[in-house]
């Protein structure tokens, strides 16, 4: 038996010398493979949002824009992932620019090494980075699609993915992420708040300020009528997807395994997209009388929304009464637009504009010293160390990105407006962009049906 | 009365003699209960504007039995009793009440499907005449039209006996429509018997309070988590109060629930509400200030917005907000507290009864 066994050991060296040669993978290595693995992962997860997106997007919109709302997603994922690839993610984390305060230049076309190389430092292929840094761009585009839902015209949609995956989401997430001058300031943003809601957000307020209101949403006396999307089932399990996928999101954003922390953020994301529901739907409950599965769901995600910048700063405590705020902040502030008379379709300007500017906010208020020194970004909040001074600089990098987003949106947008037109015909909408801009329903039996009950 | 306009108008509808000369009366009478409307205390206001609407009622079945003999079908062949559910049966319709109606007919010695098909006949013509008088059809069809409320006092007892055994959703919102029923023309001992009958089974089913007390607590008064008022949020009447079903009709289900436990047939809400603080269901400061909250409800209910479409007078039930001045407000806050108060004492006493 023992003879054999040795016969048979002896063989199997013959023919793998490396099993039985090679040496150890070093910690830096394998601690490199891990990282890249759960970057990997995250970047999966956070892809699968656009999936949530579509679901939210056609959910809660009719039934005749359906096909048109779910496949421009794709399609706009895949125009973004090579604008990005170009452009976007040279502006955004490419070198010195010599002007590196305000963006990168460099990496363009980016041809990234094939591995990482661990003895120059690296913790990860630049390739997962890439990956994770382009869904990040790909989820503010999505957001931003809110403000056209229903009535832009297809070829909008193109140019404006362009100019937003080529300039402005990268110059935003380089001032904050990628060395910029805001980094420098110590913002702390940590899965973007600021850089992908907020930016997503205001790109939709200018596109929808600039498309007006969707035929039939208000009267002539100033009073909204409420547009109900077709498929509440579709938005509820839209928030579970973008839900899951915020996991890769916010605790991906350690893209590190290390010690464990990325369970930390997850933590926190957890409970803030918990309370950021259970506080809208009990502030419907209280001020309309009706617990409104609408708001709940709108309130679920501002808490994520809102707890993505500060998940890794914050105490658990603190994460509850983020969310709780955001729920309660997104109810008003969906009130707020409707007042104004501005159309929000699928509530973008509440859920990752207003829940976003209170996120970024609130670690001003509640990051700890010693989560801040963790993470290595900025200095704790106004409770933890009485100083104004991390509030301050949250405060600017809310009004400076504002301002940026909305200028650039506004002008982008409004010079398509003058040359090509952004708004589909009266026909068209009322037809539906599924027929006018695809010829085709996505709901063909259904669609036809009422068409002919129109005609007869 | 003492109002000689109106004392004039229902002598004119009493000797009208086509539907078209009742329409015009309907239409004095409205603008003159319009005029009274800001002045007069609502409860008078009340009782005169439903004298009118009852004037109308009546001389519009008159004139369809007219119609019927002149059509050669003779008179009626048994006495019978038009009923009135809804606002109508309460005695307090507003300027613009849709037609609930019914007929109770005494069982026909012989040749039942003659006479039915009698009633039947009126009926439509009493139906048409009242659209053509502005009365809008109901839309849950419960009509004196339709078959299944145009019945012999043998037939009605055996559905009343039905919906008490088999308390569906439907059944328990019949027997609730029927609680209201009151006779505005005809023979009322009829109306008495059936409703001897529906008392009967009350005693013998006491389970459908359970039942009647879930169907008529759905309508949830208009005061929120902060005690504030509940208003549309979306739409034409955006900022609006629905008077109707956020104050109104849960006062009107919670004392009738109230009254049925006891017996009592008076079909008012007002008037009930006497009745059951005679039979110290309520006590007297509970039966005012019950009193002076409907009060309000009806006074409200009166200002809500009317819609004219059609030729038919027909009313949303909602309310401007606008129209409402500070101390109204206050006023209107304080009664829904008394309304949801109401509600769960019916809640407390019914559910008591039971166990």
């Amino acid at each position: 038996m023992f003879k054999k066994t040795m016969l048979a050991l002896g063989i199997f060296t013959l023919l793998f010398p490396v099993a039985a040669f090679a040496e150890d993978p070093s910690g830096a290595t394998l601690d490199m493979g891990l990282n890249s693995v759960w970057v990997m992962l995250s970047f999966i997860l956070v892809l699968l949002m656009q999936g949530g997106f579509i679901l939210l997007e056609t959910g809660s919109t009719r039934m005749k824009n359906a096909g048109h709302v779910a496949g421009k997603t794709i399609f706009t994922t895949g125009l973004a992932a090579l604008i990005y690839w170009a452009f976007g993610y040279g502006i955004a984390f490419g070198g010195d620019s010599g002007l590196n305060a305000l963006f990168g230049w460099g990496d363009f076309f980016f041809n990234p090494a094939i591995v990482a190389d661990v003895a120059a430092g690296d913790t990860y292929p630049s390739t997962v980075f890439f990956l994770f840094q382009l869904a990040f761009a790909a989820v503010s585009l999505s957001i931003a699609w809110g403000g056209f839902a229903e009535r832009a015209k297809l070829s909008s949609y193109i140019v404006f993915t362009l100019f937003f995956i080529a300039i402005i989401y990268p110059v935003v997430a380089h001032w904050i992420w990628g060395g910029g001058w805001l980094a420098e300031d110590g913002a702390q943003d940590f899965a973007g708040s600021t850089v992908v809601h907020l930016t997503g957000a205001l790109a939709a307020f200018a596109a929808t300020v600039l498309l007006k209101p969707r035929i039939g949403k208000f009267n002539k006396d100033g009073s909204a009528n409420e547009i109900l999307g077709h498929n509440q089932v579709f938005t509820a399990l839209s928030v579970l997807l973008l839900w899951v996928g915020w996991f890769g999101f916010n605790a991906g954003s350690t893209v590190a395994v290390g010690e464990g922390f990325f369970g930390y953020v997850a933590f926190n994301t957890m409970l803030g997209a918990g309370a950021g529901g259970v506080a809208a739907l009990l502030i419907s409950w209280a001020v309309t009388g009706k617990a409104d599965i609408t708001t709940m769901l709108n309130g679920t995600l501002a808490g994520l929304v809102a707890i993505t910048a500060s998940c890794a700063f914050v105490d658990p405590w603190a994460a509850v009464v983020i969310g709780l705020v955001a729920g309660v902040l997104v109810f008003y502030s969906v009130k707020f637009f409707e007042k104004i008379k501005v159309d929000d379709p699928i509530y973008a300007l509440s859920v990752h504009g207003a829940a976003g500017i209170w996120g970024t906010l609130a670690n001003g208020i509640f990051a700890t010293q010693a989560l801040a020194d963790q993470v290595g970004v900025g200095t704790g909040g106004l409770i933890d160390t009485g100083s104004w001074k991390q509030l301050w600089v949250q405060f600017e990098s809310v009004v400076v990105v504002g301002a940026f987003v909305l200028a650039a949106s506004f002008l982008v947008l409004g010079v398509m407006k003058m040359i090509m037109g952004f708004r589909v015909t009266e026909e068209q909408e009322i037809i539906g962009l599924d027929l006018s801009e695809h010829g085709a329903y996505g709901y063909p039996e259904q669609m036809k049906k009422a068409g002919q009950h129109i005609q007869g | 009365m003492d109002d000689p306009v109106q004392v004039q108008l229902l002598k004119q509808i009493g000797e009208a003699d086509h539907v078209e000369g009742l329409r015009s009366l309907r239409d004095q009478a409205h603008e003159h209960m319009e005029a009274l409307l800001p002045d007069r205390p609502v409860e008078q206001f009340n009782e005169q504007l439903n004298e009118v609407h009852d004037a109308l009622i009546r001389r519009s079945i008159h004139l369809a039995e007219a119609e019927m003999a002149r059509m050669g079908k003779g008179s009626p062949p048994v006495p019978y009793a038009y009923l009135l559910f809804g606002s109508g049966g309460r005695k307090e319709q507003t300027l613009s009440s849709d037609q609930d109606s019914g007929i109770v007919y005494e069982d026909p010695a012989s040749d039942s499907p003659e006479v039915q098909q009698y009633f039947m006949e009126l009926c439509e013509l009493v139906v048409s005449n009242l659209q053509k008088t502005g009365y809008p059809l109901c839309e849950g069809n419960v009509l004196s039209s339709n078959p299944e409320w145009c019945l012999s006092l043998s037939a009605w007892s055996g559905k009343l006996e039905h919906w008490f055994n088999e308390p569906a959703w439907e059944s328990v919102r019949y027997l609730l429509i029927v609680a209201d029923a009151r006779c505005v023309y005809g023979d009322e001992a009829l109306l008495a018997e059936l409703k001897d009958s529906y008392f009967t089974d009350m005693l013998e089913t006491p389970v459908i309070l359970k039942r009647m007390l879930e169907n008529t607590m759905r309508h949830k008064v208009l005061l929120g988590f902060f005690g504030q008022l509940l208003k549309e949020q979306y739409g034409e009447d955006t900022g609006s109060l629905d008077i109707k079903y956020g104050a109104y009709i849960p006062m009107v289900n919670a004392i009738r629930l109230l009254s049925i436990q006891v017996g009592i047939r008076e079909t008012a809400t007002l008037d009930r509400i006497k009745r059951l603080e005679e039979a110290s269901r309520l006590t007297a400061q509970e039966a005012r200030s019950y009193e002076q909250a409907f009060r309000l409800f009806l006074r409200l209910r009166l200002m809500t917005t009317e819609q004219y479409s059609d030729g038919l007078y027909a009313n949303n039930g909602k309310l401007s907000s606008r129209k409402l001045t500070r101390e109204m407000t206050d006023e209107l806050k304080s009664s829904l507290r008394l309304g949801k108060k109401l509600q769960r004492a019916v809640f407390k006493q019914t559910m008591g009864r039971l166990t």
